[in-house]
């Protein structure tokens, strides 16, 4: 199966310093990818390069065959994208707000009406799409976006920090909407700090660390690199961290693998 | 091309074009306005109403303004028709549009630098399918209403005040607006291509750019002004100091600079000719006129363009490059003026103490707050120090009437200011304190403390520079020792009865959710503070300055054996000034006492 988000060789710097350092990463239709890191480890100058934020200064990102710098309308079409923190305009309903997101996507106002009221059911927006979106909790907040990044029915969902500051309900409703989506076909990228929910619903994970893709698998080829530590993620994701924090130097991308074990191999 | 499941409909996504996307833009900007009007009409009827009488107030000064300085131009200068009438208003007109050409360029390159660069409005349209140069012109038509505002309340009254005084033409006012709304798109769309210039291609010299060109400017205008009014006094006014000014600003007229064109456009549409006068139809006014409008619409529509062409070229790169910026740790020392002021507070209770120098300490790590404060009491100080012309001159009543008004104008004029502070600064600090307020409330100390300090704070923060102010201004004009008397007491009654009323109201009517002061300052609690304030700042002033005013003229004119004998006033200056304490003291107890019940009861969720 083609990849539909592609990574090659992507470098980018903050001043002098390393934000990103040589990604190389495919993703394909049908995948949960979640990038898990500390802060500043580059998962989020990550995300901006993938959804046109952000110019790469080495390599290049593809999106659904297109190079985000060169064709980055068309690159942006097929992607959603859910930052962490959610923009909204104060001054608009989220009714309008989703109306104006439709016509940015080329749907006439028919089309619009249906796929919002879509969006709608399917985020529990009813009781506070009409009302001005200052009025929202953060929560409101989350949900609508969440709504205006799949009202397109994007290709690709990029989404930051999902879980954070959500009721549990939604948090819930987000894992089986994100599962869902996947098996239909959806490629969500996801940046999380909640590493239960990354071991519950993804298919793949990624560990960044100080700029660069430490490891790339299933949780469980995780678990095979290291057969000696306890299984869950949590507990993994720690050791592998504390591991390379204790190293005096952080092993090249290519051989990301090797810190891990033999056995740790990317798909 | 899509399908939808739940309805089963399939939906066919369209490519946008770029008039549709155009259009989305300006409906989504219409509802936002409209949503907003609605808003501020159910929700802020006092602060809008408020904002809209000032306006038409200062617009209505300026008009005044503008059309006597026009008239006395006309009689005194010379009528229509006469060469130094001719000259000296395409002076004025050349230097003021020039002075604001320039204006334009480096506000709209620094309005467009915060609302394209530093919101997350670009943020999420640049990951949604717009084009480039849609979002540009979307910040730019922001920043360009921004830039303008300040324009149009400028030049609209003396462009009207122009046209009644010379007896202009109806075509006059008809091309009024179309000429300036494409002036002024002119050099706002150059401080726009600037800005995405600098950001895109010099990054790490854009600061040292903008701060040398702007540097050259005040240098140059400085010099003009400053050997245009450095003269001997007896020369000023004069036909050679005229013709001298007329060659300095010289430079304001050229041919190439969009104010020239706007200038030379609405003189000739104010110009009317003489009844005999024989010209032919390229020479009227009317068609020489319109022929500098085509020349700033057309300039305007180039100027469209580059920006349109800028914002494809280099949004991108200009945002990543800003996006990327190192940003710098500020390492914080213990400053000498912090142990300094410690010590000076010795007499205050320790908790006092320490909340007063985390107050100085947060003030002075913010630019933002005292930048304000240094730039409009360092323009009033300017002014003060240049009051030299009203001295006294030996016993002339006319002149003591002078000097005593301007003397309690200023003092009203720095409590005025000072009002404005209080209401920006003070009175949101409480409301941010609130968001703080898991660290302040589990102190071990009353809540009266945190209060008390902030009160502290406000009245000998704001009494040290308000007192050397008007001192400055006293000395200056060289009154009489009794009015300098009077105006230092009556600047610590202003201090301590503004810091109340902004500290008491702000306890009373906090906003724990707002965390930006502007915004907690705009609302309903911040503009009572502002009306609140100026009607004391008004009474006051009132009355202090008044019986002193009088008592001091009094037995020098000759009405004054009559009407203004110096024992009749000296009454008044008594009941005067008791008035003055009594009014202090309500404004100072009554909203600090208030205050400190609300916030004693205040619950914190």
């Amino acid at each position: 199966m083609a990849a539909i988000v592609e990574f090659k060789a992507v470098g980018r710097n903050y001043g002098a310093k390393r934000a990103v350092d040589d990604l190389n990463l495919e993703l394909r239709t049908g995948e949960l990818f979640a990038l898990l890191g500390h802060n500043g480890a580059g998962k989020t100058t990550t995300i901006k390069m993938l959804v046109g934020l952000l110019r790469p200064q080495d390599g290049a990102v593809l999106v659904g065959g297109y190079d985000i710098v060169e064709a980055t309308r068309e690159a942006v079409s097929v992607l959603g994208y859910v930052p962490d923190q959610p923009y909204l305009y104060d001054k608009l309903s989220g009714r309008e707000f989703l109306e104006f997101i439709a016509g940015m996507y080329g749907y006439d106002a028919r089309q619009a009406k249906v796929l919002i009221d879509r969006e709608v059911g399917r985020f529990g927006l009813a009781s506070f799409v009409d009302d001005l979106c200052e009025s929202y909790s953060h929560g409101m907040k989350q949900r609508t976006v969440f709504a205006a990044a799949m009202l397109h029915n994007p290709q690709v969902l990029v989404v930051d920090e999902p879980m954070v500051g959500l009721d549990p309900q939604s948090i819930r409703l987000v894992k089986d909407l994100l599962r869902e989506e996947v098996s239909k076909g959806l490629c969500v990228f996801m940046s999380t700090h909640t590493l239960a929910a990354a071991e519950e619903i993804a298919d793949r994970i990624g560990v960044m660390r100080q700029s660069k893709l430490l490891f790339t698998g299933t949780v469980d080829e995780l678990r095979q690199a290291h057969p000696d530590r306890q299984p869950s993620l949590e507990s993994l994701y720690l050791h592998l961290m504390n591991t390379e924090d204790s190293s005096s130097e952080v092993p090249p991308a290519g051989d990301s693998h090797a810190a891990l074990g033999e056995d740790a191999k990317s798909p | 091309m899509s399908s939808d499941s739940s309805t089963g409909l399939t939906l066919h996504r369209h490519s946008v074009s770029e008039e549709a996307e155009a259009q989305l833009f300006w409906r989504m900007r219409l509802r936002f306005a409209r949503a907003f009007m609605g808003q501020l009409y159910r929700t802020a009827r006092l602060r809008s109403t408020l904002i809209v009488a000032l306006s038409l107030l200062f617009w209505s000064g300026l008009f005044v303004l503008f059309q006597t300085g026009f008239y006395f131009v006309k009689h005194h200068v010379g009528g229509a028709g006469d060469p130094y009438h001719a000259q000296t208003f395409k002076l004025v007109f050349h230097l003021f549009f020039a002075s604001l050409n320039l204006m334009l360029v480096f506000s709209s390159g620094i309005i467009l630098y915060g609302t394209l660069f530093r919101s997350p409005e670009s943020r999420l349209l640049m990951t949604m399918p717009a084009r480039d140069a849609r979002i540009v012109l979307h910040k730019f038509q922001e920043a360009l209403a921004y830039s303008c505002w300040g324009f149009f309340l400028l030049a609209s009254p003396m462009m009207l005040a122009y046209g009644i005084v010379v007896g202009a033409p109806w075509y006059y006012y008809a091309l009024m607006a179309p000429m300036i709304v494409s002036f002024v798109y002119i050099p706002c769309s150059l401080g726009a291509v600037f800005c995405l210039l600098l950001v895109a291609k010099f990054p790490k010299l854009k600061l040292a750019i903008v701060a040398s060109v702007a540097m050259a400017s005040v240098v140059v205008a400085g010099r003009a002004i400053w050997a245009t009014v450095n003269g001997p006094q007896i020369e000023l006014f004069g036909n050679e100091w005229f013709q001298q000014t007329l060659h300095r600003f010289q430079f304001t007229q050229q041919e190439w600079l969009p104010s020239s064109w706007l200038s030379n456009g609405l003189l000739e549409a104010g110009r009317t000719l003489p009844p005999s006068a024989e010209t032919t139809g390229f020479d009227l006014p009317i068609v020489q006129s319109c022929m500098y409008l085509a020349v700033l619409i057309m300039n305007a529509l180039i100027c469209h363009l580059m920006v349109v062409n800028a914002g494809k070229a280099w949004l991108r790169e200009a945002y990543s490059t800003v996006e990327c910026a190192p940003r710098q740790r500020r390492k914080i020392k213990v400053a000498w003026f912090d142990l300094l002021l410690e010590r000076m507070l010795f007499s205050f209770p320790k908790p006092v103490k320490l909340l007063l120098v985390k107050d100085w300490r947060l003030l002075r790590r913010d630019p933002i707050q005292w930048s304000q404060f240094l730039i409009f009491f360092g323009l009033l100080g300017l002014y003060f120090l240049n009051l030299d012309r009203f001295r006294s001159q030996g016993n002339d009543l006319g002149n003591i009437t002078w000097v005593n008004m301007v003397s309690f104008l200023n003092l009203a004029v720095v409590g005025l200011i000072l009002s404005t502070f209080t209401t920006r600064f003070i009175f949101p600090m409480i409301s941010l304190e609130g968001q703080r307020f898991w660290v302040l409330g589990l102190l071990p100390l009353p809540r009266e403390t945190i209060l008390w300090s902030k009160f502290i704070f406000a009245a000998l923060g704001s009494w040290l520079p308000c007192a050397a102010l008007i001192l400055a201004s006293d000395l200056m004009l060289r009154i009489d020792l009794l009015v300098v008397a009077v105006h230092q007491f009556t600047c610590l009654l202003l201090c301590v009865g503004l810091a109340s009323i902004a500290v008491g109201l702000g306890a009373m009517m906090p906003d724990f959710r707002e965390s930006s002061p502007s915004k907690i300052a705009a609302g309903f609690g911040g503009t009572l503070n502002l009306v609140l304030s100026a009607l004391y700042i008004i009474l006051i002033v009132v009355c202090t300055a008044l019986p002193c005013h009088f008592y001091l003229i009094a037995g020098r004119g000759k009405l004054s054996e009559t009407f203004m004998h110096p024992d009749q006033w000296r009454h008044w200056l008594l009941y005067g000034t008791v008035a003055a304490i009594l009014i202090a003291t309500v404004a100072t107890v009554v909203p600090l006492s208030m205050g400190l019940k609300a916030f004693r009861r205040l619950e914190l969720s």
